[in-house]
């Protein structure tokens, strides 16, 4: 199952309960269909850069979850409907990770690879601080 | 012989932010780090000023953008 990550403005105009009680509602809507948290960032209140629907606050929620893909439809049909979102971003982490996981595989394996002449330089280095 | 003003003008060499720290995936949350790479007018710095190299200008181009599109940054400056 791929690992995404769903950004939202939630409305502050909602009571506090109000607003858990929505959030539980599309958390409801992805356990159902299979998903699994990983994890749960939230901002809260924060200033927008810029009015939307003349609102100039909005409370900020990341989630990353791992969920197959069938439920992301219905889950971003629902969020394009709701008033209570200023806006979303769902994002697929593995494909935007992709490029970042290979590069550290790379670069792990160039430092298995190169100790040996690692050793050199940084011995050097250590003599010249003892000094 | 006068020495040229030219002479003592030394430029700075430009580096890649991303390619020497490593920062391997832009993420659209890291404001502060976004900010860098937008003036107040909230145009996004061409590589040519920033020294950036091409592969993360491209990524960081897309987190501004994902940024403004979540409030986050805005679209025109003050």
């Amino acid at each position: 199952m791929p690992l995404y990550e769903l950004g939202m403005v939630v409305s502050t105009d909602l009571e506090t309960e109000e607003r858990e009680a929505f959030l539980a509602e599309i958390r409801q809507l992805l356990t159902a269909g299979g998903a699994t948290f990983v994890k749960e960032d939230v901002w809260g209140k924060r200033t927008l850069a810029y009015q939307i629907g003349h609102k100039r606050e909005g409370y900020y929620v990341f989630w990353q979850y791992e969920a197959p893909g069938a439920v992301i439809k219905p889950l971003e049909y629902k969020l394009k409907l709701s008033d209570q979102v200023h806006r979303f971003l769902n994002l697929n982490l593995d494909n935007e990770l992709r490029r970042s996981r290979k590069l550290s595989k790379k670069r792990a394996e160039r430092a298995r690879k190169k100790p040996a002449v690692a050793q050199g330089p940084s011995g050097a280095g250590s003599r010249v601080e003892e000094s | 012989m006068k020495p040229s003003k030219k002479k003592y003008f030394v430029k700075r060499k430009k580096v890649c932010k991303f390619t020497v720290e490593g920062i391997d995936y832009i993420d659209y949350k890291d404001v502060d780090l976004l900010r860098q790479y937008t003036p107040v007018s909230g145009k996004i710095l061409p590589r040519r000023v920033t020294g950036t190299s091409p592969i993360y200008q491209r990524k960081l181009t897309r987190a501004i953008k994902r940024a403004r599109q979540m409030a986050l940054l805005a679209f025109v400056g003050d």
